[in-house]
């Protein structure tokens, strides 16, 4: 499975559950959070696109990275 | 508040903000939605007072859109 690099503007331990509650919400996906380097790496079979309105949600700043 | 303009106003408990930009993320996204006039976050008591259009929203679709942002939100007990 590809391994997709977000950068998502986190700024505190809120933020970062935010992100958390939403992706496991969507469901089939693992994933790590970097919170010091605002970095969301998601293991997923779902496309970029639905990964990046996902994460937009949270009304956080985010951009695509690429694949790792 | 005016109900035959449809104002409403209701308070939805918030958990799970911890910083001022959790708050400003909230305000920001909530006071986008359509039918929202006014919403105020606070962070010590953990809620948001919403000032909505009750043609528009109603208190399950304002507490929806907070939960769908990644905060808990639940609805205080409603006896209409």
């Amino acid at each position: 499975m590809p391994k997709h690099e977000f950068s998502v503007d986190m700024t505190c331990e809120g933020c970062s559950n935010a992100v958390t509650r939403v992706l496991n919400k969507l469901g089939g996906v693992q994933f790590d959070i970097d919170l010091p380097n605002k970095k969301v790496c998601i293991d997923s079979e779902h496309s970029v696109e639905t990964l990046l309105e996902t994460l937009k949600k949270t009304g956080k700043a985010t951009t695509y990275l690429g694949t790792k | 508040m005016d109900p035959v303009m449809g104002v409403n106003s209701i308070t939805i408990a918030v958990e799970g903000m911890t910083c001022n930009s959790c708050v400003q993320t909230i305000e920001q996204q909530i006071g986008k939605q359509n039918g929202v006039h006014h919403i105020q976050v606070s962070l010590e008591k953990k809620t948001a007072t919403i000032i909505y259009d009750s043609k528009l929203q109603n208190p399950g679709s304002l507490r929806e859109a907070i939960d769908d942002m990644g905060f808990e939100a639940s609805l205080p007990d409603l006896t209409p």
